[in-house]
């Protein structure tokens, strides 16, 4: 039995929340745009996704959601509606879908700035707010680092953003927060992007959390659903099922949280201390352990790993292109190439076993030990 | 108005009595090129047509003819009754809209009331006065309007000839084992031996886990592309992992890539053995890397019992190399950046100038044949 690791990729589907949700891909298949009371019907439906899903986060009477496709299509409807003009920050590290959109964000005119990461890949918050004047329209900050698991404040940053430019719009990618971490969203967070892949959910459902006075134009334009914000036909299918494996991680989000800490300890107290260092610090998501094999590569070591049945995930790829080959975030973090071509990413589920987590550690020094061996 | 495609052949044209196997081979690639599309392949003398295809087809079926080796040229042509005002219908399809040309026609059918020169001047005066803008150059015209006067009342009207990719048909010069690598020059080797009418098949060699399915996948998009003109090939694969690892760990950094390349030479020559190929083939240029010195291919040679091993880009400049990967369509495709080879063993500086005596000391450290034969047992074979 293949033991799975690299859940911060993506989920297994929740198949208890798949058949629930069955019942939209047989019977319930209507347009939700439709007229007749079938069509109605799926429309009800979904509000009552779109509250449950809202509700697990944030105050309905402040915000509300948006359904997307993905948490890279929120985060591109975020920047693209919002950061038109002055300059727009955002920090080193942040998930490609933010990386890149500021990328062309510069190519449009809009000034980009960015602050550094802490060694542990969270936002050095003091230089990010030292980069926000008058004039930045646009601040963008993600909750959990997706490749070092630190965890940012959001909520304080978001505060302390507004301080200092209360017409700043404030924006974070929550995709390796959502239905995770504990935490609800203060006001001060204007836009939060979610995907329902990374809990169980399917690839191709989204969301962007708005604050409710905010005003959203819309990036996709087309038969007006989701208030004309989002348009194109409901994936009713795949909002649903997102729905009720969302209601299943809330239900046990603390205890979830609690057990993993202690599981991604455990994982990193049974690793072979000579050959790996680890970058996640304590305070970051327990579902994520990033690691560093120094000397050997963090490639080899996922293909060894693989064939001994284990999956993980890396930072770094066999890549004659140094600018492709070095984990970005490792390097924003003020980490060595060698470091970052060492980089592993071990990451957890609910589902996750304690048993799982003391056969993948085995492995992942065994194939490690050996490589090592060879090395040498 | 019906199209036909008229193929003209190439270097086939000097052969004697063996004639007949060339062009057997020819017609067969052909047919293989266009497997998938409806169509009819006419012989006559000198040249095949190609009819009963689909118009919205005719780019796409040029397009793939223009990947058949041993093919001259070709036009599209028009295909009419063989009266003037028919033959003038075409023409003016086929003349540009300004510009200057020249009529150039000729009769296979030798009944017709009027000469090649005759046609030639009566149609001439036919478009002129249709499209003023048009003036006649016989010397350096712009643009030709060929009409060819057939038996049975028809001709063909056409105007562009278009190159093919000459060569020699392939499947008439036996059969050679390509090395192929992800790299930019391999492909291009394998491309030029298929024009000379070589079989070509593909042995690959990688390391995994050093190196990724991606990088595999390249080599497999590679022989795809190269199989358009090889008329098909199969790819095998062989992991030589362990090789690495025991050169490493055994014998001096330096000589890894010269001991390396002389246990994918052997393996080359066995298994080229086994599937009935009677050369190896390189993508080997002088001096291009340290591995590549008249020293290094010695080195390699070597060990090669008795096939020869053909170097068709040995004294090629990189710039010409790549150039024609540009146009066989593997150079986008050999830059993707996945390392096909392990570089995690590789020296910072390789012996450049190995003696054989310095090599046969390190190699002496190891189990030759027990290595090669653990090599034979990773072996796949890939139909492309």
């Amino acid at each position: 039995m293949m033991i799975y690791l690299d859940n911060a990729a993506t989920t297994k589907p929740n198949l208890q929340a798949v058949e629930r949700a069955r019942v939209y891909l047989t019977d319930n298949f209507y347009n939700p745009s439709a007229l007749y009371k079938e069509g109605f019907a799926m429309q009800n439906d979904i509000k009552k996704a779109r509250s449950a899903l809202l509700s697990f986060v944030a105050n309905e009477r402040e915000f509300e959601w948006v359904f997307t496709s993905c948490g890279t299509e929120s985060d591109n409807h975020a920047v693209f509606t919002f950061a038109k003009r002055g300059n727009a920050v955002t920090a080193e590290g942040e998930h490609s879908a933010i990386e890149n959109s500021f990328k062309e964000l510069q190519n449009r005119g809009v000034e980009v700035r960015k602050a550094p990461l802490e060694k542990d890949g969270s936002v050095n918050v003091e230089k990010l707010l030292s980069l926000i004047d008058e004039k930045t329209s646009f601040v963008s900050v993600m909750h959990v680092n997706n490749e070092t698991g630190a965890i940012n404040d959001i909520n304080a940053i978001a505060k302390a953003v507004k301080q200092k430019n209360p017409r700043a719009i404030f924006h974070s990618d929550g995709v390796q927060a959502y239905g995770k971490l504990p935490v609800r969203l203060e006001k001060e967070v204007d836009l939060y992007s979610v995907s329902a892949h990374k809990i169980g959910g399917l690839k191709g459902v989204g969301g962007l959390i708005k604050r409710k006075s905010l005003v959203l134009s819309p990036y996709i334009y087309g038969g007006g659903q989701e208030q004309g914000r989002r348009s194109g036909t409901e994936n009713t299918f795949g909002i649903m099922q997102f729905a009720f494996a969302a209601e299943q991680k809330y239900a046990a989000i603390s205890a979830d949280f609690a057990r993993l800490s202690s599981y991604r300890e455990k994982f990193w107290e049974l690793l072979d201390r000579d050959i790996f260092t680890r970058i996640s610090s304590e305070n970051a998501s327990p579902y994520i352990l990033c690691l560093s094999a120094k000397g050997l590569r963090g490639e080899i070591l996922l293909h060894l790993a693989n064939d001994e049945g284990l999956i993980i995930g890396t930072g770094s790829a066999c890549s004659s292109n140094a600018k492709t080959r070095y984990s970005r975030v490792l390097k924003a973090c003020g980490y060595d190439n060698e470091t970052a071509d060492g980089e592993l990413r071990i990451s957890f589920s609910s589902e996750t076993t304690e048993e799982e987590v003391e056969r993948g550690a085995q492995i992942l020094n065994a194939v490690a030990r050996k490589l090592k061996g060879k090395m040498n | 108005m019906k199209k036909v495609i008229i193929i003209r052949y190439a270097e086939m044209y000097l052969k004697g009595k063996n004639r007949g196997f060339f062009e057997n081979a020819f017609v067969n690639n052909i047919h293989r090129s266009l497997r998938g599309y409806e169509y009819e392949l006419i012989r006559q003398s000198g040249r095949y047509l190609i009819c009963g295809f689909e118009d919205g087809y005719s780019a796409e079926i040029i397009e793939k003819l223009k990947k058949v080796f041993g093919l001259h040229s070709l036009s599209l042509a028009y295909e009419v009754d063989s009266d003037m005002d028919s033959i003038f219908e075409a023409a003016k399809l086929v003349a540009k809209p300004t510009g200057t040309f020249k009529v150039i026609s000729h009769r296979g059918d030798k009944t017709y009331p009027l000469t090649s020169m005759d046609i030639s001047r009566k149609l001439g005066g036919m478009l002129l006065a249709e499209n003023h803008t048009l003036t006649v150059d016989v010397h350096a015209p712009s643009f030709v309007v060929y009409v060819d006067i057939r038996e049975q009342g028809k001709a063909l009207v056409f105007g562009d000839m278009i190159e093919g990719a000459n060569g020699m048909p392939v499947g008439t010069a036996g059969k050679g084992l390509l090395l192929i690598s992800g790299g930019i020059d391999s492909p291009v080797a394998g491309h030029m031996m298929a024009k000379r009418g070589m079989n070509v098949e593909g042995l690959h060699f990688h390391s995994y886990p050093y190196t990724n399915m991606q990088a595999k996948q390249k080599v497999i998009d590679l022989a795809t592309v190269l199989s358009e003109y090889t008329c098909g090939m199969h790819l095998y694969t062989v992991s030589v992992t362990h090789i690495q690892e025991a050169i490493h760990e055994k014998c001096k950094p330096q000589l890894m890539i010269t001991l390396l390349r002389r246990f994918m030479f052997r393996i080359a020559e066995r298994h080229a053995k086994k599937i009935g190929a009677q050369c190896l083939v390189t993508g080997e240029s002088l001096g291009q890397v340290a591995s590549q010195t008249i020293e290094g291919m010695t080195s390699s040679n070597s060990v090669v019992e008795d096939l020869p091993v053909l170097r068709p880009l040995v004294g090629f400049d990189k710039s010409e190399i790549i150039e024609r990967s540009v146009k066989i369509g593997t150079y986008d495709i050999s830059i993707l950046p996945y390392e096909d080879c392990c570089t995690v063993f590789l020296p910072d500086y390789p012996a450049i100038r190995p003696t054989l005596k310095e090599i046969l000391a390190e190699e002496a450290k190891l189990d030759v044949e027990g290595l090669i034969a653990q090599a034979f047992d990773t072996i796949e074979k890939i139909k492309i």
